[in-house]
């Protein structure tokens, strides 16, 4: 089933600390030896600052105690430069933490600012030190920190590209960190700034709204509303063609939506025309399984697709969250998803048949 | 007779005369003794039967003139010098100076005649023995010392110049006049540029001249071989007697003069090529070498001076080399700059080759190889494409790639990406249309010529040293003269497109993305074609472009059909081929003939127009291939669609073009066997709307275009397929209503599909409402239902339609109104546009078909939407953000299935007053 597995595609697009939950999830359904997923860590480890993380699974993948020595004295590297970030942006932090000092911020921006270099001698290098502090600790996987760092770094900030950057950090943190509500609010609030601010180019503006909707699937698929709203953001024409031009595989998260969400059928139509046309470029069960209820009125084919799209279901991080209850663990999206796929091919097919022998038609079409 | 008499004073001119009239009794026993004396000096017009060419005549007796001129002068001189008037004699030599001028200018040599030379020595005489005679000094009058005082030092400056011819002149009177003459003579005759022979050389040369009556090519360059080497002897005693004493000065004030001569008249074309190429190997820097190299190439360009004609071939191949060689200096010497920007110093070229600085050199490649690729172009217009010259002349193609080649390397190493973009583009043009077989046959090619080459490139640098002395500037061959190709045209394609994609500008990006398209259309990759086209919004404003362009993209879009239809995609194909049908001049859209229009008739002008931009032959995409698989796709189309509506026909129709011509074929009495293609389609046509799909594909198999096709068998198998699901669905359109049920089992049988294809078929026709029948599972069959509408139901049908024909013209009127008014306009003001419009217009259109084709996507015959509203809608909103791919990425708002398959007529109506819509939103 590994064919199926869109983690090279997606990868990409994701911030390095996001591909971890990935990773631990296809360690997990054991798809790929492994060796190679310990090793894919590291690798992405290498570059960020959780150093001990990877000297743990260094040594869990050779069955070693000893760690390369290029490892040991990166660590040191990393407490130092730690050090030196944390004493740069020490004074603005302290005033942070001081609950009384943070009453006297107002919601104009340009008064806070004079009013923290008049009193405080906080001027624009400590905001920098913030920022740059701020994002230290999201390397070292301290994402909490840093998410209330950069938190408080937006509402100071005067650079609006830096505004931008801190919202992306703030979004991959409280992704990490699992808050799926505050999460969403900081995806909306990237959403329109993508929408509204004009790029240098249109290729930027597409690049801005695949990664959007790239971590955006760690949302949607936890989150109750996601999956309504995950038809609301990928179904929008702007985001629809970003998906067509460079990330065709999102389209299996969008027919997944679609197919678990009754709710949604003018559009729906509209969506099977884009599988259509799209099935050169992309393809996978899901959205075969479309075409076949939809267009080649193939029932066999489907009932076969729909045995598939299970599979792949299960092996998807995102579709195939599972829920653990008591001593069941279960993924409530795939039968959702095969509850739902039923239903249409019994619609369709009831809408072409004047007489159905029950028998057969429970026969051929299984558990229904 | 008047000759006779100024000529007495000069022995030599009395020899040569008493030469003459030997020559003219052998020569001309038949002519009168008046034209013998009329044209003393003209012997070659005199031994001349072609006394008719007065053009000729003219240009000699001008010459005569000048020498007669002259001849008086010296005469006026020698009687000066007898009483010792310095005054007189010093305006005569004035006098002398200028009448020199003018003689050199009309005999176009660069020696002086003789005759002057030894008015000089005479002068030098006179004058030094006039300073040795004191005494007679003093006697002079104050004027006469003046002037002789005054005409010492101007001899002393004159006599300079010409001090070899003088002193040779001293050292060997007679022999040197003899054979100077004789040269001069020669010079003259060729100098005029006709093609005359001296008498004396008559009889030695009578083939040479027969040849060079011949209009062949070879035969007149064999001829002008032959006078190079007179030109080049004459050469050679002006500067090659000493190489010590040429100096950049001699070879700069040479070059001035010849290119000075340039377009005036009476200058030979090729004499000025000749002298000029003579002077590349006496050029002193490689600046300078430089310099006389791209007047070389601009005189080649010369020589062939109208713009319906092309350069001779052999011109063609020496500017090549000549561009090769010109970038062999160049990297050479990485410090010459060449640019046409700026006017270099006059004397930047002195600057020698250990000059480290720029070096600044007048020219510009890129317009060089771009009017060699014109020429290319051109030729293979003119020649007849059935002959071997034609194949020959497509072989000299690997050498333009060659240059091409190179050239683009050396711009990409000078940093100059916007030209070597326009060179790529060139590059790309030739190899845009050739499938892989051809492109694997142009690689070898290039092998095998580079082999050959080899040998001969080992002979000619022999020749040429012997024929001159060795250049001063040796350029050895720096630049490869092999062309290098990968394996595959395609990647090849991609590195030069992507190139163009980043550097070019509009209209270079424009034209690369058009033979990319055509380029990948032709590989059978029809989405990433069809991406390209949408993505790129070329059919937007492709009417804005020149006309060349727009047949560049009438071609990739014939070609995008039939790359459609190969993969099986009819609607899409028809989309792509009815525009260029309906107006029944595709082979003017295509630039592969001139049609003759019944209507109006073409003025010269726009004949000549037309025929400027005609493709060469093998560049032709196969008009018969194209008609047949417009035709077919039609057919599949519109057969079912008749079928389905058979009431009101008349308003749902898919092609008109095809619509006629089957109400062409069905007035006849009699039909006769097919003939052509169109017959053929036509005889198709009937036996598949009686749903009698193995007639309708014999009578299809049976043309021979599908010769053409690489894949022949597969699309013969895909068309086999096709034509089967199109009759099963006209059979159930036309005879649904004399059943009640009918098994599935035996529609299975009659129409040869496997059972899930027509269950897919029928449940299609079902869903989509264009047959009211529903399936019986237990008995595997479909039951019909009989739907009857009573008359007011028909009514009120009716009804709804036009309102919502209504409805949508007011919504128009509406956005024409906000949108901007010129909507009307642009479109009346296309129509009455010539010619050059006109692929324009149609460009126009038939994008919009595509356009919307695209939008349906790759459906197939399921969702064509069937409401105009929605889709308007849809549209206008697509305009807004139509920046990036809106054209391909959706299917537009609501379509209800399909309520008849008449909605595909009614769709493309929508479509087409969506795309109006949509452009009064723009503009």
């Amino acid at each position: 089933m590994a064919s199926y597995d869109l983690t090279p595609q997606i990868a990409p697009n994701l911030d390095r600390h996001l591909v971890f939950p990935l990773l631990e999830f296809l360690q997990e359904r054991q798809l790929h030896p492994d060796e190679q997923i310990l090793k894919a860590k590291i690798e992405l480890l290498n570059k960020t600052n959780m150093v001990d993380y990877a000297m743990d699974i260094h040594k869990s993948l050779y069955h070693t105690d000893d760690v390369p020595q290029d490892m040991i004295e990166r660590r040191a590297e990393v407490v130092a430069r730690l050090k030196a970030l944390e004493d740069a942006a020490a004074p603005l932090v302290s005033f942070l933490q001081n609950p009384n000092a943070v009453q006297e911020l107002r919601a104009d921006k340009h008064y806070n600012l004079q009013m923290l270099n008049d009193r405080y001698q906080i001027g624009p290098d400590q905001i920098e030190a913030l920022y740059q502090y701020a994002k230290f600790q999201f390397e070292c996987g301290n994402y909490s920190g840093a998410a209330d760092y950069l938190y408080q770094y937006r509402a100071l900030c005067t650079n609006s590209e830096r505004g931008l950057s801190a919202l992306w950090g703030k979004l991959a943190a409280e992704i990490l960190m699992q808050n799926w509500d505050i999460a969403l609010e900081e995806l909306n609030r990237l959403k329109e700034i993508i929408d509204s601010k004009s790029f240098s180019s249109p290729l930027n503006q597409v690049q801005s709204r695949i990664w959007l909707m790239h971590w955006s699937l760690f949302i949607f698929f936890n989150h109750e509303n996601g999956r309504t709203q995950i038809i609301d953001l990928f179904n929008q024409e702007k985001y629809l063609n970003a998906i067509q031009t460079s990330s065709p595989h999102l389209l299996r998260y969008l027919a997944t939506a679609f197919i678990v969400n009754k709710r949604r059928r003018p559009q729906f139509k509209d969506f099977i025309k884009v599988i259509q046309q799209e099935q050169c470029s992309y393809k996978d069960p899901i959205t075969e399984f479309l075409t076949c209820v939809y267009f080649y009125y193939d029932f066999d084919g489907a009932q076969k697709k729909m045995r598939e799209c299970e599979e792949v279901i299960l092996n998807d991080p995102f579709l195939g969250k599972r829920v653990e209850e008591g001593n069941f663990s279960t993924v409530p999206l795939r039968d959702e998803f095969l509850e739902n796929a039923r239903l249409f091919i019994f619609e369709t097919y009831c809408r072409i048949h004047q007489r159905i022998d029950m028998g057969i038609f429970m026969c051929s079409k299984g558990a229904c | 007779m008047a000759s006779r008499f100024w000529t007495q004073g000069g022995s030599d001119t009395e020899e040569e005369e008493s030469d003459f009239e030997d020559e003219i009794e052998n020569v001309g026993a038949a002519e009168t003794t008046g034209t013998a004396a009329g044209s003393r000096y003209l012997q070659a017009n005199a031994s001349d039967s072609d006394d008719s060419d007065g053009q000729k005549r003219v240009v000699r007796s001008a010459k005569d003139k000048r020498f007669e001129e002259m001849t008086v002068t010296v005469d006026q001189m020698k009687n000066a010098m007898k009483i010792n008037d310095w005054v007189s004699l010093q305006e005569s030599f004035d006098k002398i100076n200028k009448q020199l001028e003018k003689v050199m200018r009309v005999t176009e040599s660069d020696r002086v005649p003789n005759l002057y030379i030894k008015c000089l020595i005479m002068l030098e005489d006179f004058l030094a023995e006039a300073l040795a005679n004191k005494e007679a000094k003093k006697k002079m009058s104050s004027s006469n010392h003046k002037a002789l005082n005054s005409m010492k030092q101007k001899l002393k400056k004159n006599n300079k110049q010409y001090e070899e011819l003088i002193n040779k002149y001293r050292e060997n009177p007679e022999s040197e006049e003899d054979k100077h003459e004789d040269e001069d003579e020669d010079e003259e005759s060729d100098g005029s540029g006709s093609e005359f022979e001296d008498p004396s050389q008559l009889g030695e040369s009578t083939d040479e001249e027969d040849e060079t009556e011949e209009p062949d090519d070879d035969a007149a360059d064999g001829a002008w071989e032959k006078k190079l080497s007179k030109k080049d002897k004459l050469m050679d005693r002006e500067f090659k007697k000493d190489p010590s004493e040429i100096t950049w000065d001699t070879v700069n004030k040479k070059f001035k003069e010849v290119v000075a001569a340039r377009g005036r008249k009476g200058t030979g074309r090729f004499e000025q090529v000749e002298q000029l190429t003579f002077l590349t190997k006496v050029a002193k820097t490689p600046a300078q070498k430089l310099e006389i190299l791209f007047s070389v190439i601009s005189a080649q360009f010369d020589v062939n001076p109208g713009l319906s004609g092309h350069m001779p071939i052999n011109v063609w191949k020496k500017c090549v080399q000549n561009m090769l060689v010109i970038l062999d200096i160049l990297v050479q010497y990485p410090n010459i700059v060449v640019d046409d920007m700026v006017e270099p110093d006059e004397n930047e070229t002195q600057k020698g080759a250990d000059y480290n600085g720029t070096i600044r050199v007048w020219g510009n490649l890129v317009a060089f190889l771009e009017r060699i690729d014109n020429e290319f172009f051109k030729s293979l217009q003119c020649i007849d494409p059935h002959t071997r010259e034609y194949v020959e002349r497509l072989r000299d193609e690997p050498m333009f790639l060659v240059l091409a080649q190179n050239v683009q390397e050396y711009l990409e190493r000078v940093d100059d990406l916007k030209s070597a973009a326009k060179v790529a583009l060139r590059c790309v043009e030739l190899i845009y249309y050739k499938p892989q077989e051809v492109y694997d046959a142009m690689r070898k090619l290039a092998e095998l010529s580079e082999a050959a080459d080899g040998e001969k490139d080992c002979d000619e640098p022999k020749v040429e040293e012997s024929r001159g002395p060795s250049a001063f500037v040796v350029t050895p061959e720096l630049v490869s003269r092999k062309p290098t190709f990968p394996e595959n045209s395609r990647s090849l394609m991609d590195i030069l497109v992507s190139l163009i994609y980043k550097n070019g500008d509009e209209r270079t990006k424009a034209r690369a993305m058009l033979c990319d398209i055509y380029h990948h259309a032709l590989f059978d990759e029809f989405s990433i074609a069809r991406d390209l086209l949408l993505m790129s919004h070329l059919q937007d404003n492709i009417q804005h472009m020149d006309v060349s362009t727009q047949i560049l993209f009438n071609r990739a879009m014939a070609q995008v059909g039939l790359c459609a239809f190969r993969v099986g995609l009819i609607a899409e194909g028809h989309g792509c081929l009815s525009e260029l049908y309906s107006g029944g001049r595709v082979k003017e859209l295509l630039a592969q003939g001139v049609s003759q229009s019944r209507y109006h008739e073409k003025t010269p002008e726009q004949e000549r127009l037309e025929r400027r931009r005609q493709m060469p032959y093998h560049m032709h995409i196969n008009l018969e291939l194209l008609e047949a698989v417009h035709l077919i796709c039609a057919m599949l189309l519109e057969v079912p669609n008749m079928a389905s509506n058979t009431l009101d026909s008349k308003r749902k129709i898919i092609s008109k073009t095809f619509r006629r011509l089957l109400e062409v074929s069905e007035r006849q009495t009699f039909t006769g066997p097919p003939e052509n293609v169109r017959d053929h389609v036509m005889a198709a046509t009937r036996a598949l709307c009686k749903g009698d799909f193995q007639k309708a594909f014999d009578v299809i198999n049976s043309l021979d275009v599908w010769k053409l096709l690489r894949n022949q068998e597969n699309v013969l198998e895909m068309l086999k397929a096709k034509i089967k699901e199109e009759a099963l669905r006209t059979y159930l359109f036309t005879y649904c209503s004399s059943y009640e049920s009918l098994s599935l089992d035996q529609l299975t049988k009659m129409f040869d599909l496997t059972e899930a294809q027509t269950h897919s078929i029928v449940s299609q026709m079902m869903i989509n409402e264009e047959l009211h029948a529903s399936w019986d599972q237990p008995t595997r069959c479909i039951v019909f239902h009989d739907v009857e509408h009573s008359r007011l139901q028909a009514l009120a049908f009716q009804l709804t339609e036009k309102l919502s024909v209504l409805a949508e013209s007011n919504e128009r009127a509406v956005e024409a109104r906000i949108g901007g008014g010129g909507l009307d306009l642009p479109l009346r003001r296309r129509d009455n546009q010539e010619y050059a419009a006109g692929p324009a217009a149609v460009g126009g259109r038939w994008q919009d078909f595509t356009f919307t084709q695209g939008r349906q996507g790759t459906s197939g015959r399921s969702g064509y939407s069937a409401g105009g509203r929605p889709l308007a809608l849809g549209q206008a909103a697509a305009a807004g953000y139509s920046r990036d791919r809106s054209g391909k990425s959706r299917g537009t708002g609501g379509y209800y299935g399909r309520t008849g398959s008449g909605m595909r007529g009614s769709q493309m109506d929508a479509s087409a007053r969506m795309v109006s819509l949509n452009r009064g939103v723009r503009g």
